[in-house]
């Protein structure tokens, strides 16, 4: 099966001595992706909105997702928060470049999600690492009933410079979607502390209009001072193969998350 | 015992933070005037000695014996003037097995996790044969002893592909993981504020187009990143998220392609000399 080309050893494949650089060999990679878990729905509990606030807003939450979890099956992405802003404080002052500061902020979600995990054990989730969500998922939602993960996707040292500045842009929305996206999943959730998307912050401005359903590339282009949802997350919409959706809801409100999980059209739904 | 709730912040008027911490702690991330005030932090750089040497997988490593040995001992001549992280390239079987996954109909992560597996042989391989000088194999999650290793050693080896597996992004077009070795080693160089970044491959450079298939393929010896992706070519000598990356980049200011096939021109790019193709960072405003 291999090849003698100008001394290279080739495998045969139907990309076989292709530049993976060109752009004509780049489209005809297009085509049907399998879902590899579509029943499993990833649920994205915030950092700042949900877990600094502790256990008023966190206990209730949880309630309600062991009272959905013989309905539906769930994987729950947990954010950073306030420490992660401190840390980028001292970091920056320090002058360390934002893939140290990528690397630094994964502990802080590593810690609220291990937090989560813990209240969690007993109705039989699991926590996992990224090397375990990568080789065990599959088999420990099969043997357990649920699992938790660190939002912040593995990236650390080779996080992606961003367009301005050097915070981290791919946080724990960014990593939920993404895990949303790989698994084919039935639905991206992500548990905040506002109602929704709104056309500016409803916590400082009362004239606020509520969105109830955008697509992302719109919204991106709105150009919006803040956003519930990190852009990364938005801009990772507009390239999905299989999860073209995500919703936003409030976690503080009691049944809204019942409510997401039934496909009941709650919050705000960003589509591709 | 009755006592206050505890309160779940870090007080904004801490007198320990800066200016931008106030700025951080109560406003959003994504705010435009949080991330400009980033802008302006001083920049640290953690081994400005090091050199970032990329060995290309189809280009290098899987023409076997007669491209790798001469290339290891210039690698070897080169220990103890030049510090260097060699990152691998995959090459062919990550071809054969992107076609297979995609046939499959497998998603960009997936292809992602396999293709690591193949930059992860090819950098093993390297170390094989550079085992006998001490240089040591360095998974992502041991870069921690990397600067000892390099200061005791000289050099270290790890595979190209940075860490993203499962959480690759999806390409604009397609299923090819976007970010494989070029990018994950340019990360490397970036993060580090790395001396240089050195892309060994089979060509003597970049051209206008791939010299492999089209003989009027014109040789660029210079040229501003932001120049070269406003020339929007079919083909590049590098992936795409490099130039893009570059673009805004805060260390890297250059990065050199060699022709790693010819005797020398490692060493020439180590010592500084302007061989091959040097990319540069054009309109900077920083």
């Amino acid at each position: 099966m291999s090849f003698y080309d100008s001394s290279t050893q080739h495998v045969e494949s139907s990309l076989m001595r292709e530049s993976l650089m060109d752009k004509n060999v780049i489209a005809r990679t297009e085509g049907q992706v399998v879902p590899i878990l579509p029943d499993v729905n990833i649920i994205q509990i915030g950092g700042r909105s949900i877990m600094d606030r502790g256990r008023s807003a966190l206990l209730p939450l949880l309630e309600e997702v062991v009272a959905n979890q013989s309905q539906h099956q769930m994987i729950i992405g947990v954010g950073a928060g306030i420490r992660s802003r401190h840390i980028f404080s001292v970091g920056l002052d320090l002058g360390l470049p934002t893939g140290a500061l990528a690397t630094l902020s994964a502990k802080d979600s590593a810690q609220n999600a291990y937090m989560v995990s813990c209240l969690l054990a007993k109705h039989g989730f699991v926590y996992l690492e990224a090397p375990f969500v990568v080789q065990l998922l599959p088999a420990m939602l099969a043997a357990a009933r649920g699992a938790v993960f660190n939002g912040i996707p593995p990236y650390a040292l080779w996080e992606h410079p961003p367009l301005v500045g050097k915070l981290p842009p791919h946080g724990s929305d960014a990593g939920s979607y993404l895990v949303a996206e790989v698994f084919g999943a039935r639905s991206m959730i992500y548990l905040k502390d506002v109602d929704g998307i709104y056309s500016t912050d409803p916590k400082t401005d009362p004239a606020a209009e509520f969105i109830p359903e955008i697509r992302a590339q719109e919204l991106i282009d709105k150009r919006l001072p803040t956003l519930p949802i990190e852009p990364a997350a938005l801009d990772l919409l507009t390239r999905a193969k299989l999860m073209s959706h995500f919703r936003v809801i409030n976690g503080l409100t009691s049944g809204n998350l019942s409510r997401a999980l039934a496909g009941e059209s709650i919050g705000t739904l960003v589509r591709q | 015992m009755r006592r206050h709730p505890m309160k779940n912040t870090i007080e904004n008027e801490n007198s320990l933070l800066t200016g931008l911490g106030k700025q951080l702690l109560s406003g959003s991330l994504s705010d435009a005037h949080v991330q400009q005030a980033t802008e302006d932090t001083p920049n640290f750089t953690i081994l400005p000695w090091v050199n970032v040497v990329k060995i290309g997988g189809q280009s290098i490593m899987d023409r076997g014996r007669s491209a790798v040995y001469p290339l290891v001992e210039e690698i070897v001549a080169n220990l103890g003037k030049h510090k260097m992280i060699l990152g691998t390239g995959a090459g062919t079987r990550a071809r054969h097995i992107y076609s297979l996954a995609i046939d499959l109909g497998l998603p960009t992560g997936v292809l992602t996790v396999l293709g690591t597996a193949v930059a992860w042989q090819n950098a093993q391989m390297l170390h094989y044969l550079l085992a006998q000088y001490g240089i040591p194999f360095i998974e992502p999650e041991g870069f921690g002893t990397l600067p000892h290793y390099l200061m005791e050693r000289g050099a270290v080896v790890c595979q190209g592909m940075p860490p993203y597996k499962l959480w690759e992004p999806n390409p604009a077009t397609g299923r090819i993981p976007p970010q494989r070795t070029d990018t994950g080693c340019f990360l490397v160089a970036e993060v580090f504020g790395a001396r240089k970044m050195i892309y060994v491959k089979d060509e003597d450079g970049l051209y206008t187009a791939d010299p492999k298939k089209d003989s009027t393929a014109e040789y660029i010896p210079r040229i501003g990143v932001k120049e070269l992706l406003a020339l929007d070519l079919e083909d590049l000598i590098v992936e795409r998220a490099v130039l893009e990356f570059m673009a805004r980049a805060r260390n890297i200011r250059e990065i050199q392609f060699v022709n790693g096939l010819k005797p020398g021109q490692l060493t020439a790019a180590l010592n500084g000399e302007p061989v091959g193709t040097i990319v540069y960072k054009d309109g900077d405003a920083r």
